[in-house]
C-alpha cells in the first residue's frame, strides 16, 4: 500500500464516530407515545413500577434502567395543554406513565431519554 | 339490421348489431382504460400536496416556504427580498407570539434561520442561525454508517433520525403558532401517512445517484478544474465529496462509509458576514448536544447556484467556497490538520487552481440543471395546460440557473447561447395553446445541444 493511501487509512479511521444519536432537542415537544419511527417499535411504554435515587436506576416493564447524565428527561404536559419542559430524576415516580428510548436498544442498559407524564398541577 | 357505427369513442348501432356492437364497445373500452394507478406516484404526488400546502394547524408556515421549488429547494437572500411582507417565511415580523422565532435582520440580510439545536432552556440565548438546506439528491447523501445523516450537522431528526422523522422536527422547530410548542395546540404533529408521503416526495427530488467521474468535458478550464478535483496529491476534494457528491470514497472509508461530518473550521471563520451585523450569533457546536465540532458533508454537484454556502451562509461565492480550502482556518482545522498529517501537506491551490476547481463545480451543476430542466419539459408535454405551464416555469428556473452559473464565469458561451434559445421557447411554449408541445420538443432539443457542448455525448 502507498504511503498516501495508508495515510488516507488513518485519516478514515480517525475520522469514524460513535453511531449517530437523533436529535434530541426537539424530541421534548412529542408527547408520549408519538416519538417517530420510535414509538410502538423499540421504546418502552408503560408505567414506571419503581426509581431508586441512591442507584439512579427506574424501574419499568420489569426491567432496571440505568438514568446516566447523559439521559434527558422531559415532563409531558401536552394533555394539560402546556409546555413540555426538562425534568429531574425526581418526576420518576412510581405509577406515572413513562417512555424510555434506550441508548442501546439491544441491551436496554441505559435511558437516552424519557419521558414521563406530568401530575396534575406541575 | 343496423350497422354497427366505428368506434369513434361510442357506439350508435341499435337493433340485432347491438349485441356484436356491444361486445366492441367493451374490447374498445378495455383498450382506452386508464392504466393502473402507480403507487408510488400517488404517494410522492400525496406528498408534494403536503410539503406545499400542509400547515399542521401551526403558523401558517409550509415546508415549501423555506424549501421552495422554484429556488432549488431553498432560499437565499436574493430571493427572500422578492418576497410580500406577509410571507410565512415573516411570522417573526408580523406576529408578537413569535418575535423571537427568526431574527429577521439575519433572515433577511443572509437566509439564515433560527434553530434550538442544544435545547429550548434558555430561547434568549441558545440558539443558532443556519443556512437552509436544499433537499435534492437525498437518495445519495443521507445514509451512513453510523444512520441517517440529516441537517447541517446531521443530527436534525427526532424519533429514530431518519429523513422521514425530519418533518416532525421541523413543524415543532419551525411551525408553531406560539414558542410554548405544545402538541395539538400550537401545531399538530404529522401523521405517519404523511411522513411516508413527504419522505417519498422529498427522496423523489433531482439526482438520484452519484455522478462517475471523470466526465469528459470539453472545456479546458472545467476539465483542468476536475483533475485537481480528483487528484489526492493536490485538490484532495474527491476523498470528502467522492464524485462530487456527499459521501466518503470508498477506497478510504469503507464501502458502507457514505456520508460523513467533519470540523473543518467553518465557525473559525474571521469576519463572518452575520457577526459584522452586531446582531447575537451565538457559536455552533455542530453534531450532538453539546456538539463535537462537525458538520454534514453536503453533496457538490448542487452547489454552484444554492449559495451562500456553508452551513451559517459565510461565504457568498463558489470560488470563496473552494478558496476557504486553502486558508489557514481549514488547513488548521481538525479536518485540515488530519489531511495535513494523511497526505504530507495541506490543501494549497492557487489562485488560477481555484478558479479551475469552481469551475468544474459550475459546469456539474449546469449539467444537473440541464438534466433537471429536460425532465420536467418531457413531464409538460403529458400534462394539461394548467399544469404545464407550473412545470414549465420550473423548467425555466433550472435553465435561469444553468445560464447563470455558467455565464457567471463566462464558461461554456456556446452552450449558453443554447440554453438562453431554450429560455426564450419555454417561455413562449408557456404562452402557447396550439404549439406548447412542439415548443416544449423544440427547447428540449436546445438543452441536448448546450449539454453537447459541455461533455461529450457517449
Amino acid at each position: 500500500m502507498e504511503p498516501r493511501s495508508i495515510g488516507f487509512a488513518v485519516l478514515a479511521a480517525l475520522l469514524w464516530s460513535a453511531p449517530l444519536q437523533a436529535q434530541k432537542t426537539t424530541e421534548q415537544f412529542v408527547p408520549i407515545g408519538q416519538s417517530p419511527g420510535l414509538s410502538g417499535k423499540s421504546t418502552y411504554l408503560g408505567a414506571i413500577e419503581a426509581a431508586d435515587s441512591v442507584t439512579q436506576t427506574v424501574t419499568a416493564g420489569g426491567r432496571s434502567v440505568q438514568v446516566t447524565e447523559r439521559t434527558r428527561i422531559w415532563l409531558d404536559r401536552s394533555g394539560a395543554r402546556q409546555p413540555n419542559v426538562a425534568g429531574s430524576f425526581a418526576d420518576l415516580q412510581a405509577g406515572r406513565r413513562v417512555e424510555i428510548k434506550y441508548e442501546d436498544e439491544a441491551r436496554r442498559e441505559r435511558a437516552d431519554w424519557i419521558k414521563v407524564q406530568a401530575d396534575a398541577g406541575q | 339490421m343496423v350497422k354497427a357505427m366505428p368506434w369513434r369513442g361510442g357506439f350508435r348501432g341499435v337493433g340485432t348489431g347491438a349485441l356484436t356492437g356491444g361486445f366492441l364497445c367493451v374490447f374498445a373500452l378495455a383498450a382506452c382504460e386508464d392504466p393502473a394507478p402507480d403507487p408510488q406516484a400517488a404517494l410522492i404526488a400525496k406528498g408534494r400536496e403536503i410539503f406545499f400546502n400542509e400547515t399542521f394547524a401551526g403558523n401558517g408556515r409550509t415546508c415549501g416556504t423555506c424549501h421552495r421549488a422554484e429556488e432549488n429547494f431553498t432560499l437565499g437572500p436574493a430571493f427572500i427580498a422578492t418576497l410580500p411582507a406577509d410571507d410565512p417565511l415573516f411570522v417573526a415580523e408580523t406576529n408578537p407570539e413569535l418575535a423571537t422565532l427568526e431574527n429577521p435582520v439575519l433572515l433577511r440580510r443572509f437566509g439564515l434561520i433560527l434553530e434550538n439545536l442544544d435545547g429550548f432552556g434558555d430561547l434568549e440565548n441558545v440558539f443558532t442561525q443556519r443556512g437552509i438546506p436544499h433537499t435534492l439528491a437525498l437518495p445519495t447523501s443521507v445514509a451512513s454508517a453510523q444512520g441517517p445523516r440529516t441537517g447541517w450537522s446531521g443530527d436534525g431528526a427526532p424519533g429514530d433520525g431518519s429523513l422521514r422523522s425530519f418533518a416532525t422536527g421541523a413543524v415543532i422547530q419551525h411551525f408553531p403558532k406560539t414558542l410554548n410548542r405544545v402538541s395539538g395546540v400550537d401545531f399538530r404533529l404529522p401523521t405517519d401517512d404523511e411522513l411516508d408521503a413527504l419522505e417519498a416526495f422529498q427522496l423523489s427530488l433531482g439526482r438520484q445517484e452519484d455522478l462517475a467521474l471523470p466526465l469528459p468535458l470539453k472545456g479546458v478550464v472545467a476539465a483542468r478544474g476536475q483533475e485537481i478535483f480528483l487528484d489526492n496529491a493536490l485538490g484532495k476534494c474527491n476523498a470528502c465529496h467522492f464524485n462530487a457528491g456527499a459521501n466518503g470514497n470508498p477506497a478510504i472509508f469503507g464501502a458502507d462509509a457514505g456520508n460523513l461530518n467533519f470540523n473543518t473550521g467553518v465557525e473559525d471563520l474571521p469576519d463572518q458576514p452575520a457577526d459584522l451585523t452586531g446582531e447575537r450569533v451565538p457559536p455552533d457546536d455542530g453534531l450532538g448536544t453539546p456538539g463535537d465540532g462537525t458538520f454534514n458533508t453536503p453533496p457538490l454537484v448542487e452547489a454552484a447556484d444554492t449559495g451562500p454556502f456553508f452551513h451559517n451562509n459565510s461565504v457568498e461565492t463558489i470560488e470563496g467556497t473552494v478558496a476557504f480550502y486553502n486558508g489557514d482556518t481549514f488547513n488548521n482545522s481538525p479536518a485540515g490538520q488530519l489531511i495535513s498529517g494523511a497526505t504530507g501537506s495541506g490543501i494549497n491551490l492557487d489562485a488560477t487552481q481555484t478558479e479551475e476547481v469552481a469551475a468544474f463545480l459550475r459546469v456539474i451543476n449546469a449539467l444537473e440543471n440541464i438534466r433537471g430542466a429536460v425532465a420536467l419539459l418531457e413531464e409538460s408535454a403529458a400534462q394539461k395546460q394548467g399544469p404545464a405551464r407550473a412545470t414549465l416555469a420550473l423548467a425555466g428556473a433550472e435553465t435561469d440557473d444553468a445560464i447563470a452559473v455558467l455565464a457567471g464565469a463566462d464558461l461554456s458561451l456556446a452552450a449558453v447561447a443554447h440554453l438562453r434559445e431554450a429560455r426564450r421557447l419555454i417561455k413562449k411554449a408557456a404562452r402557447s395553446w396550439f404549439f406548447r408541445k412542439r415548443l416544449t420538443r423544440e427547447a428540449t432539443e436546445e438543452q441536448r445541444k448546450a449539454r453537447g457542448e459541455i461533455v461529450e455525448e457517449s
